[in-house]
């Protein structure tokens, strides 16, 4: 009987197709909306994770996240390079400046000074070029998207030029590293290049990047550092978890929850309003087969089949254009870090087929309580 | 054999009625009804005397007032509503006035519904439907649609779809209303021909006096009651007329 219920519904081609197109669309929406939610989250930690060499972040107790920036004194890092089981520190430096290309582009900038002699926090991928080349004296490399911002459409070449703070910085490399939530261009440098851009403030650090010495855990090291006090000590995961926090609860999430929240219930609407209106019109043929001995089970699995095919189709049309317009996004070098994770593309189809469910059990209900002598009228 | 073992279909005392108090209405008031074995009885009454309650009733569709229905010596109305069902898929087959086959199916598969609602493979059941419609005359037509079909070749799918599983009560609920009278003799010629066997009756309810002649007993039926019941003059002859002219496909 499940084969007479696809036939049903294959039939039925008006309905199908709007159903399909309506999961299709909801499913697209929530994932659009979702996975740029989860991007931005995941982009606001993104310099954080992108820093594999350190574990341990170090900063003023005040930053939440890494775009709030307290300089602190050289002294704390020699501080921290004095507890037991710190294998490494190094200063990390944050400037936000203003850059100039030899095009006339203007852009302000987000320059990290890394340490000079270890250049601990430099990125560990590129896409062209050496990272180690900014041991240079005033010298950096650029991510994707700052060099599309100061060298739109044109190939890299090394050793062209950004003038910061009347200091020609040549650029030798562009980074691979993940879009940051600022959207502004990022540069990494050495240390003593960020502090002849940062107006003369050499013995200042944004972050204290450590490294735990083999045999401590990093949340024992923390605790260590936090102790010491005036300053906040996180491993990595936490310092990340904490910059989305932040960011999260500052009321943007709300507003993608309630795009996503109307693509939910406005596509299991349509779906199950359809759905319904399909049996109901198909009431006369399910009494007849009600007459002729289908069983309330049969038919109830019949519905299932039939809800279950909508909502599978729909879903896997909706999360193909939703990962399809996700790749195209990722193209532009702004946009790089858009990603689709599994867990919100199963996660929406799932709400949308448990919201579609009620629909289906209240269909299920209007044909057990068909009246199958209805036939004979 | 006593009057009950050779009864089909055995009613007493059925009464049905619907609403209460003010909107009360009494449908059937006391029907008793017998329908035997081997024969073709035709239930005739104007419209709203009670026949298509007394069928549904009679089919285990709705529950009576009072009054017992028994089907082959089975009481329906004692028996749990899963075991009705399978009762109903199992012994009983039906033809609707408006044919009620599903679009979406071919002939072939519309008339193969009760094998696969009894869990028939489908290939087996929609083979042993196409044979069938095959010995109904529609052999060439097994694969189309019903928009495909005229009026009758509809009723002769519908008729398949009530024979295929070998019921041993056929109940036809104005089976030639919504067909001309050359294709409504077709049909009841051709239920005469196929449906009729000594172990199985068929009920017709039907208000088409041209169509009479192929009763064995008429009951007539008026405001709720068997109002008295006659003799039909169906014969051999008719029988044999009848499925001669049923192979033509375009009735």
């Amino acid at each position: 009987m499940n084969w007479v219920g696809l036939q049903m519904l294959r039939n039925d081609r008006a309905k199908f197709a709007a159903m399909i197109v309506a999961v299709s669309l909801a499913v697209f929406l929530m994932q659009n909306q979702a996975a740029i939610l989860a991007t931005m989250l995941s982009m606001t930690a993104a310099q954080i994770r992108d820093v594999q060499d350190a574990d341990l972040w170090v900063t003023e107790p005040e930053v939440e996240c890494f775009d709030q920036v307290k300089a602190m004194r050289d002294i704390h890092l020699l501080r921290v390079r004095g507890i037991a089981g710190i294998s490494w520190a190094a200063p990390l430096l944050k400037i936000d400046a203003i850059g100039h290309s030899e095009g006339g582009r203007l852009n302000t900038v987000t320059v990290l000074g890394i340490d000079d002699a270890s250049l601990a926090g430099l990125p560990h991928r590129m896409r062209v070029g050496r990272a180690d080349a900014i041991r240079e004296l005033n010298t950096a490399i650029i991510d994707p998207g700052g060099h599309e911002l100061f060298f739109p459409g044109e190939p890299f070449q090394e050793g062209r030029s950004l003038r910061i703070r009347d200091r020609r910085i040549r650029i030798m490399g562009i980074s691979d590293i993940a879009a940051p939530f600022t959207g502004l261009p990022m540069l990494h440098t050495s240390r003593s290049t960020a502090a002849a851009l940062n107006l003369g403030e050499q013995h200042m650090t944004s972050f204290i990047l450590a490294r735990s010495a083999p045999g401590n855990r990093p949340e024992a090291l923390c605790q260590k550092i936090n102790t010491l006090g005036g300053l906040r000590a996180r491993t990595t995961e936490q310092f990340a978890a904490d910059a989305m926090w932040f960011y999260g609860s500052q009321g943007v999430p709300m507003l993608f929850m309630i795009t996503i929240t109307i693509g939910l219930i406005v596509g299991a609407a349509i779906t199950g309003q359809t759905f319904l209106m399909f049996i109901k019109e198909n009431a006369r043929p399910i009494s007849m087969l009600k007459v002729v001995g289908t069983t309330d089970r049969q038919l109830g699995t019949m519905i299932l089949l039939q809800g279950t095919v909508v909502l599978v189709l729909g879903s896997c049309f909706g999360s193909g254009i939703a990962a399809a317009v996700c790749n195209v996004i990722r193209t532009q070098p702004f946009l790089r870090s858009l990603y689709l994770p599994w867990e919100i593309a199963l996660g929406t189809c799932l709400a949308l087929a448990s919201v579609t469910g009620i629909a289906l059990y209240a269909s299920y209900r209007h044909v057990r309580g068909l009246e199958p002598a209805a036939v004979f009228r | 054999m006593t009057p009950l073992d050779s009864s089909a279909v055995h009613c007493t005392g059925i009464r049905k009625h619907f609403g209460e108090d003010d909107a009360r209405v009494e449908v059937l008031r006391g029907v008793d009804y017998t329908v035997r074995r081997g024969e073709l009885s035709f239930l005739v009454g104007p419209s709203g005397c009670g026949k298509t309650t007394l069928i549904s009733v009679i089919a285990g569709l709705l529950e009576t007032s009072s009054g017992e229905v028994s089907l082959f010596g089975n009481h329906l109305a004692r028996m749990p509503h899963s075991d009705r069902v399978l009762f109903r898929r199992s012994h009983l087959g039906f033809v609707f006035q408006q044919y009620n086959l599903l679009q979406a199916l071919t002939a072939a598969e519309n008339a193969a519904i009760p094998l696969l609602a009894a869990g028939v493979r489908r290939r087996e059941a929609v083979d042993r439907a196409a044979a069938l419609l095959d010995r109904l005359g529609l052999g060439s037509r097994t694969a189309a649609y019903p928009r495909q079909l005229s009026g009758g070749q509809q009723q002769r799918v519908a008729l398949a779809r009530a024979l295929v599983h070998e019921p041993r009560l056929i109940i036809c609920d104005e089976p030639t209303a919504a067909l001309d009278h050359a294709t409504g003799e077709a049909v009841m010629e051709l239920l005469a021909s196929a449906a009729v066997h000594p172990d199985r009756a068929v009920l017709v309810v039907t208000h088409d006096s041209r169509v009479f002649r192929f009763a064995d007993v008429i009951a007539h039926m008026d405001d709720g009651q068997i109002t008295h019941v006659e003799p039909g003059r169906r014969t051999d002859a008719a029988t044999h007329l009848g499925s001669s002219r049923l192979t033509n496909p375009s009735a």
